[in-house]
């Protein structure tokens, strides 16, 4: 067949207290999507990390078109021919497409930028890739899924023939992933390599030319593309057969809990980010918001759980007017929150498991006595009994928070949110960049709050976690909520369009 | 008012803006790199100090630019390897050099020149155009030129970059420290030219009197650009510089009319509120090899 582009040969990482990556070997022919995927802390983003040079390897060796060569920083992998598409986006808000695209590789005269002869550079990759973007706009003006574009041209503008992707469709709508295959299908052609890390085994099957499936830092197996199936791949991940479809308990929604009224929100630009957003949960029910992320969904989520200060309209929480509380009162008023951003939000990343599962609630009996003096046996007794319940793999509850792996880490978050009981859950990307066995538990413990009769507000840039878990639909575009859906009556196809402010002026 | 007079506050309130705008345009280098240089007071105590003592040792000014330069280069280097590379807090990196350089400008003049508080008159000062010293006129050529550096130059772009977004920079090759290091020490250099514009005739404790701190207040209103710091510079500069002319004119309480700078400085910043915005990464240290 094809030529080997690169091999990575019995590669070895352990970093304190875990093996990373154990004697894992993988290869990438000229010209094929090569798939990578595995559990949270499977060990793939190390596994890239190290053929980007930012790790170095405990052993083994790496060739790239046969040649061993060693890679001791990004530079030099780029001068490899390797380009990578961070999980967190690398580029710099305030600065143009352009600028983005040439910093570190900028054709200079005597220190002096300029910028025409990239410029043509650029437009003829940009043509050649179907990779359209305005080069003179800022990048912090552009949509998500165009700043992905921007990532892409970057490294294709040095030239990389290797390109490695960590979960590019995270943030992208389905149209926005189908456009990106079809980059990755006129990449391939021109011989280029790519290898693919994603959670979403449907892209995985769609797109994969070879899976390599790893578990706890061990190749499980490689697979074609064509011989693989979904229900395979997760089993080969998870060391078990895994259930793919969440069952939904009927329940029979309940009296309403949530009612949001005419609300409005300005940013401090005086922007508006609401604009008239009017709907109701009710118990029992799973209420969920799609849409492209930056259309108000934060801003919403935060105006109900963290009283933002808001410029017109009225939020009752079982009938009772909230919005003038704060959110202490929230809380204990039966609110709870799984804030999209785990690290900056969800937990205090340097505590231990014990002092973050009681985070909101550690100034509430029995955590504390009564003059406000911390048990910490009573913390740790609570830590264990909900990380048995919530199956979070930990070493202990006295375990930082920043050693979890990511699925871990939002297990946690989840956990704690619900052992508060609320009567109303706001789950904000509940499930990002959490594999298929911690997805299918949080959905499963969506599906027993809801069970339980709580009402829950599901954020998620995901549209088919949107469409499997809720019962009804919003879908947000610029501020508003364009359309609102009973589940059955819809397609993921039609949403997708919506989400897109295509069928914003009543085109339908 | 005559016409000569007019004249006269213009280019004398050039030379009072100077100090603070060569310090503004060498806070925007420090800060534009991700570095906060509260530094600067400090480091314009030393250069003002050494740009005398060598003036005096060696009969030239030049020279005592030159080694001013050096030493506000040096002491810009401390603040680089302390907050840079050790990652301590840079505001309190910068409050200890502020606290060490007023100590140590006391210690030399007592040991160079026996007296702890002022040196003797230093009698080698620059040329003198239009009636101020002619050192404050290079304020216009070198904005432009920290303008054209900082937005038209590759050196310019990764500088930004790395206050921007280190980790970006990181994976693109650069190399985060070492543009960090270049940004706090261009800031210390240019504090040399701030001593060779306030009052190289002779140094005196506490002759700086707070102007590294106006020249922050002047780079944040001048939103961090080269240009804009300058202009800021000037706006408080010329305020001081009527305050200077009309005191005596005034029936105000003197302490009053010359807190008037400062005064200005807190009203125009809490005015700023919300409109300017800092580099993205500025005032973090940055961790290498981190996710
Ligand atoms: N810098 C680090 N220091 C210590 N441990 C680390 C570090 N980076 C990763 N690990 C650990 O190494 C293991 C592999 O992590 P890695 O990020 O490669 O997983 P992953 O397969 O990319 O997971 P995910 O799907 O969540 O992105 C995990 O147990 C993680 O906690
Ligand atoms: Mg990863």
């Amino acid at each position: 067949m094809s030529e080997t582009l690169l091999e990575m040969r019995k590669i070895t990482k352990r970093f304190p207290g875990v093996l990373a990556n154990d004697e894992i070997s993988f290869d990438l022919l000229k010209g094929e999507v090569h798939a990578l995927v595995g559990e949270n802390g499977a060990g793939k983003t190390t596994l890239m990390k190290i053929l980007y040079g930012l790790y170095s390897p405990d052993s083994g060796s790496i060739h790239i078109k046969g040649e061993k060569i060693s890679i001791k920083n990004p530079k030099e992998a780029i001068n490899c021919g390797i380009g990578m598409v961070h999980q967190h986006f690398m580029l710099v808000p305030p600065f143009t497409v352009l600028e983005n695209i040439i910093i570190g590789e900028e054709t200079q005269r005597f220190g002096i930028l300029n910028e025409e002869k990239p410029a043509k550079k650029i437009r003829d990759l940009m043509e050649r890739n179907g990779l359209i973007v305005d080069m003179y706009a800022k990048v912090e003006d552009i949509p998500v899924g165009i700043q992905q574009r921007v990532e892409i041209l970057k490294i294709l503008y040095r030239g990389a023939e290797i390109l490695v992707f960590d979960e590019p469709t995270a943030v992208l709508t389905p149209q926005e992933a189908e456009e990106l295959f079809k980059t990755f299908r006129q990449m391939t052609a021109q011989g280029k390599g790519i290898i693919f890390i994603s959670h979403k085994l449907d892209e995985v099957l769609e797109i994969a030319d070879r899976i390599t499936v790893i578990r706890k830092g061990r190749v499980v197996k490689t697979l074609e593309g064509k011989e693989a199936s979904k229900s395979l791949i997760a089993e080969l991940m998870v060391g078990k057969p895994v259930l793919l479809e969440v069952e939904r308990p009927d329940v029979s929604p309940g009296r309403v809990i949530l009612e949001v009224r005419n609300l409005d929100l300005k940013d401090y630009r005086k922007v508006a980010v609401l604009n008239d957003v009017s709907f109701s949960v009710h118990a029992g029910e799973i209420y969920g918001i799609a849409g492209v992320e930056g259309n108000g969904q934060t801003e919403l989520v935060a105006v109900i759980a963290e009283a933002a200060p808001m410029e017109h309209g009225d939020i009752l929480l079982d009938g009772k007017s909230v919005a003038n509380w704060d959110v202490r009162r929230r809380r204990e008023a039966g609110i709870s929150h799984i804030p999209e951003d785990r690290h900056r939000y969800g937990l205090l990343l340097p505590f231990s498991l014990a002092e973050n599962l009681t985070l909101g609630m550690h100034h509430r009996k029995p955590f504390v006595n009564r003059f406000q003096i911390i048990n910490r046996n009573k913390i740790q007794e609570h830590a264990r009994r909900v990380i048995s319940i919530f199956d979070i793999r930990t070493p202990s509850e006295l375990t930082p928070a920043l050693a979890l792996s990511g699925g871990n880490q939002q297990k946690v978050i989840v956990a704690r949110e619900l052992s508060a009981e609320p009567k109303l859950l706001l789950a904000a990307q509940p499930t990002r960049g959490v594999d298929i066995g911690a997805t299918e538990f949080i959905h499963n413990q969506l599906m027993e709050a809801k069970k339980d009769g709580r009402a829950i507000l599901l954020v998620s840039a995901d549209l088919d976690e949107v469409m499997s878990l809720s019962d009804r639909i919003g879908v947000m575009y610029k501020g508003r909520i364009i359309k609102e859906f009973a589940r059955e009556e819809t397609t993921k196809e039609e949403i997708g369009f919506y989400m897109m402010g295509e069928k914003e002026h009543g085109r339908n | 008012m005559n016409l000569s007079f007019i004249l006269f506050f213009f280019v004398k309130g050039l030379e009072i803006s100077a100090p603070i705008a060569f310090a503004a345009l060498g806070a925007v280098f420090s800060e534009r790199s991700g570095v906060i240089n509260i530094a600067l007071e400090g480091i314009m105590i030393v250069t003002s100090f050494t740009i005398v003592w060598a003036a005096i040792a060696l009969h030239s000014i030049w020279l005592g630019l030159l080694f001013a330069i050096v030493a506000g280069s040096l002491i810009a280097l401390i603040h680089a390897v302390v907050s840079v590379t050790f990652r301590v807090d840079q505001i309190v990196s910068g409050v200890a050099i502020n606290i060490f350089a007023v100590g140590l400008s006391r210690f030399l003049s007592q040991k160079v020149f026996g007296q702890e508080t002022q040196t003797p008159t230093n009698a080698y000062l620059f040329p003198r155009f239009l009636g101020i010293n002619s050192m404050a006129f290079l304020l216009i050529p070198i904005a432009l030129i920290g303008w054209f550096v900082l937005y038209r130059t590759v050196f310019g772009l990764r500088l930004r970059t790395v206050g921007e977004n280190p980790e970006a920079a990181d994976t693109l090759g650069l190399n985060v420290y070492g543009l960090r290091y270049a940004g706090v020490i261009i800031s210390g250099a240019l504090c040399g030219l701030s001593a060779a514009t306030l009052f190289p005739s002779q140094w005196i404790s506490g002759m700086t009197a707070g102007r590294g701190y106006i020249a922050l207040a002047a780079m944040i209103f001048g939103r961090w650009d080269p240009v804009g710091a300058v202009l800021a510079s000037l706006l408080f500069g010329y305020a001081d510089t009527f305050r200077i002319m009309f005191e005596t004119k005034i029936p105000i309480p003197g302490q009053f009319v010359q807190m008037f700078p400062y005064v200005l400085a807190v009203v125009v910043l809490a005015g700023m509120v919300g409109k300017a915005r800092a580099p993205a990464a500025d005032g973090k240290p940055y961790e290498k090899g981190e996710d």
